[in-house]
């Protein structure tokens, strides 16, 4: 009968409703085993009828195809299981772009027992010259005892493939790759030995399962050797044409054989790892590239924004120049003439105080030319490495003549072995004159200034100190801003534009009166290239 | 005492320096051009060139290059409102560099110094 109610079969139970309605299964399920079949048949076996001595082979054979059922239901179990995992991999691998991640995700996978259950793995990569097939990672344990351990910490943390890849890569990675070091130095094989076995597998791109390794002609011994296995599975990894890499994989603790189905399970998982750590090899370059693009984007920006604070210098120093050449002529013709007149002019004409006036006019005038054409020049700065103790002599050389005229005597402490210092001579010799001048300008006569230099941390530090002169914050700030009410004509830019000059150099600039009295103003000369940048930042 | 040419395009100049070096004794011609320079030299002998950078229309430095080349016996001093043709290697062609001033002294001292080193063998 197609269709049987509940109470005519004994053998179903609740949940089986389905196989009422279905008479070939309930045959196949339920009846093979069921007593009063059984009996039923017996009976029938007795009876005259011609089929009745069929029955034996049929049921035998039914028996069979049952088993054979049950056989392939497990081994559909099985695949959708790997299928899963697989699935589960490819997704890890497919969203990863790190490598440390997709080689984590690639040897937890071997080595689970959800995965592939491997004792251990090694990997083994290519290195960029293509000279050497590198060991680069290994995973498992050295011995027994570990194993337990490690087997017994994941049976009960009961963790995805995505938790162990990111707790392998966390807590393990760095210290599996030191504790295998030396098995991956003795792995690491040149690609040019052809007849290696690794290579083989390379070239032929196929999984080379080995056994009997300790007495395999194929298998250098020092391979079985280092591994101390007899059996073990070598899987190429390949993307395109590019070989990547291989992996070595064993069961040195359980010694379960490798079978042909491991094989073929791992060489559906190697194509994926491939892909990924190809992939996750190239992000890695890529990220170094555009971090160079960024670096030289940059560094383009720098050197545009130079270009164009060059040009407004340039600019600046042409019209410079011109007003400069414009009025120095003409200062030159007027003083000049004046002291040809006051030659000839008795020292007691009424005359003279007014052509003596106009010539010391027109030499503070062209005093402050002088001024603003070495401002000008500074505006260019050329650094070099100079010998800093040399710059204060010859800087002082200069205004010897000036100071004496002023009565007032210079002192100097340099200290000798003092490295070269990084910067621009004009413009340091032209503020070192500014300071000079400025505190000879406070001193009074037989007033003595004290020129000193010494090494600091990263530098060399220049210090002109008036030992008599203290000043208050407020005149030490007067004294760097320009057109103050307290300065005459042709000193009054002097400090602004020494500050002005200075910080764009990146040189420190200090003016300190302590307590104790007396004014020292310190430059903090660098004795590094380096420097420059920062200074090129703060011009910026 | 010295034949000196002067070489500016400034009329007050030339006069200025006429008249003090011809104080101090010098015989002085002064020109405003390069040409009318180039025309003294092959004239007359002269002792010593004074001679300004930035001529109308006309560079000083090529000048000097002319007088070094044709005249490579008669000193050259420039004389010029920009110190820093001091840096060009032009000038260095040049026996005595003078930045212009309204006090002649330096250029007197810097005249008796070519004029000194020039008489020596």
């Amino acid at each position: 009968m197609d269709q049987i109610s509940a109470d005519e079969c004994v053998s179903l139970g609740e949940g089986e409703e389905e196989l009422l309605s279905s008479r070939k299964r309930r045959v196949i399920e339920k009846c093979l085993d069921c007593p009063r079949f059984a009996r039923d048949l017996q009976t029938l076996r007795g009876s005259d009828n011609p089929l009745a001595g069929i029955l034996p082979f049929l049921m035998a054979e039914l028996a069979d195809q049952k088993a054979q059922l049950q056989f392939m239901g497990g081994f559909l179990d099985a695949k959708i299981r790997e299928i899963a995992f697989l699935h589960e991999l490819s997704v890890e691998l497919q969203t990863s772009l790190n490598l440390d991640e997709v080689l984590s995700v690639a040897m937890t996978a071997i080595t689970a027992g959800k995965g592939f259950g491997m004792n251990r793995a090694f990997l083994l990569m290519t290195d960029k010259e293509r000279q050497y097939l590198r060991g680069y990672l290994g995973v498992g344990p050295l011995n027994a005892e570990e194993a337990w351990h490690i087997w017994e910490e994941v049976g009960q943390s009961n963790l995805s493939l995505k938790e162990m890849a990111k707790h392998f890569k966390t807590s393990k990675l760095s210290s599996e790759k030191v504790k295998f070091h030396d098995i991956l130095e003795k792995l690491t094989v040149p690609l040019k030995l052809q007849d290696h076995i690794f290579n083989r597998s390379l070239r032929e791109r196929r999984p080379i399962l080995v056994e009997n390794a300790f007495s395999n002609p194929d298998v250098d011994r020092s391979v079985a050797e280092t591994l101390g296995v007899d059996s073990f599975l070598i899987m190429p990894l390949i993307s395109g044409n590019r070989r990547i890499g291989l992996i070595i994989a064993d069961n040195c603790i359980t010694h379960r054989p490798i079978t042909t189905q491991d094989m073929q399970s791992m060489e559906t998982f190697a194509f994926p790892v491939s892909f990924a750590l190809v992939r996750a090899s190239l992000y890695e370059r890529l990220q170094e590239e555009l971090q160079k693009v960024t670096e030289a984007n940059l560094k383009l920006k720098e050197q545009q924004e130079t270009i164009v604070r060059m040009e407004k210098m340039a600019l600046v120093g042409r019209i410079t120049s011109s007003i400069a050449h414009s009025i120095r002529n003409p200062l030159m013709i007027i003083g000049g003439f004046t002291r040809s007149l006051l030659k000839d002019v008795p020292e007691n004409d009424p005359k003279r105080p007014s052509l003596e006036s106009i010539v010391a006019t027109a030499k503070q005038l062209e005093n402050v030319l002088d001024e603003v054409l070495s401002y000008s020049d500074s505006l260019y700065p050329a650094r070099d490495m100079w010998d800093v103790n040399q710059l204060v002599a010859a800087t002082c050389g200069e205004l010897q003549e000036q100071l004496e005229k002023r009565g007032v005597t210079c002192t100097m402490n340099l200290a000798p072995g003092l490295p070269p210092v990084y910067v621009d001579y004009r413009q340091v010799s032209y503020c070192l004159r500014g300071v000079i001048t400025t505190v000879a300008d406070r001193l009074a006569d037989n007033g003595e200034l004290i020129i000193a230099t010494s090494r600091d941390d990263a530098s060399v530090a220049l210090r002109v100190l008036d030992p008599t002169t203290s000043l208050t914050r407020e005149e030490r700030e007067a004294l760097t801003t320009p057109f103050s009410a307290t300065q005459e004509l042709g000193i009054g830019l002097t400090m602004p534009l020494c500050k002005t000059i200075l910080e764009r150099a990146s040189i420190p600039f200090d003016i300190n009166s302590p307590p104790e009295g007396g004014t020292t103003y310190t430059l903090n000369l660098p004795i590094t290239k380096e420097e420059e940048i920062h200074g090129q930042d703060s011009r910026s | 005492m010295a034949r000196i040419l002067v070489v500016d395009d400034e009329s007050s100049i030339r006069l200025l320096y006429t008249e003090e070096l011809t104080d101090d004794g010098h015989v002085v011609t002064a020109v405003a051009t390069a040409t009318e320079a180039v025309d003294k030299l092959r004239e007359a002998d002269f002792d010593l060139v004074l001679l300004d950078i930035k001529l109308k229309n006309e560079s000083g430095l090529d000048l000097l290059q002319t007088i070094v080349k044709e005249r490579h016996d008669i000193p050259v001093i420039l004389s010029t409102a920009f110190s820093f043709y001091k840096d060009d290697f032009s000038a260095w062609l040049a026996d005595g560099y003078v930045v212009k001033s309204s006090n002649l002294q330096e250029l007197k001292d810097e005249i008796e110094r070519v004029l000194a080193k020039k008489k020596r063998p």
